[in-house]
């Protein structure tokens, strides 16, 4: 849900950068970087099912 | 470089990321192997990374425009190298098919270091920057094409990633499409 969630967020930032301000898009960059941080660092911290 | 020449190589960046996300596609309709959730943290990082270039085709070349794409490649190799350690064992199959010997996640840590140098590179040619008005004309057809493009894939991906996952986490190893499901 939250990769649906970060791609939609993207096309959204995508649309307002090709039509939109440059403030607007900017701050919606940032948001969304922050976002995928956020989710890897959860996904980093899951237990590893390792092959060893 | 020109103002000019550097909107062109922004157009045939946005090319090359549109490339990468059909082969990622191309690889889950064609072998019918559905990404993990940080494959599909790779594929988000690379359409993050073509939101500098957009940036550059609409204002202009600007090197805070660099800056995100270069932060969102930083990001996207960190991720795509985490992938690669949990299957550096030897023995390991690693996950999905691999591509001319490599698996996705190794292409795309190549491609993230790749966009990084390309980046730095980009960024040593100052006159880009130089202020012209009369340099910057309205974004050409080719241009045009490449926006769409990318947004179109980034739309697709919104499509697929519902599918795969549902209103759910995704699953660590996806067979199926979490909605598809009878």
């Amino acid at each position: 849900m939250e990769f649906t969630a970060l791609f939609l967020a993207i096309a959204i930032t995508m649309l307002v950068v090709w039509y939109g301000s440059r403030t607007l898009a900017l701050s919606l960059f940032a948001v969304v970087l922050i976002a995928c941080v956020a989710t890897f660092l959860h996904h980093a911290t899951d237990a590893l099912k390792l092959s060893f | 470089m020109t103002s000019q020449r550097a909107i062109a190589l922004n157009v045939l960046a946005l090319h090359a990321l549109a490339a990468l996300l059909v082969a990622a596609f191309a690889a889950q309709l064609i072998l019918g192997e559905l990404p993990c959730p940080l494959c599909l943290l790779q594929r988000i990082m690379f359409a993050l990374l073509a939101i500098g270039p957009i940036l550059n085709i609409r204002f202009g070349p600007r090197p805070s425009h660099y800056a995100l794409s270069l932060l969102a490649a930083v990001v996207g190799a960190t991720v795509s190298t985490r992938q690669v350690l949990l299957h550096i064992m030897p023995g390991d199959p690693g996950f999905g098919t691999a591509l001319f010997g490599y698996h996705y996640y190794t292409w795309a840590l190549i491609g993230f270091i790749a966009a990084i140098v390309l980046l730095s590179l980009v960024l040593l040619f100052d006159r880009q920057f130089e202020k012209d008005p009369a340099a910057h004309s309205a974004p050409s057809v080719i241009a045009h094409v490449a926006v769409w493009l990318v947004i179109g894939l980034t739309a697709a991906n919104v499509a697929s990633t519902l599918l795969e996952c549902g209103f759910k986490a995704c699953a660590d190893d996806p067979v199926e499409y979490e909605l598809l499901k009878r």
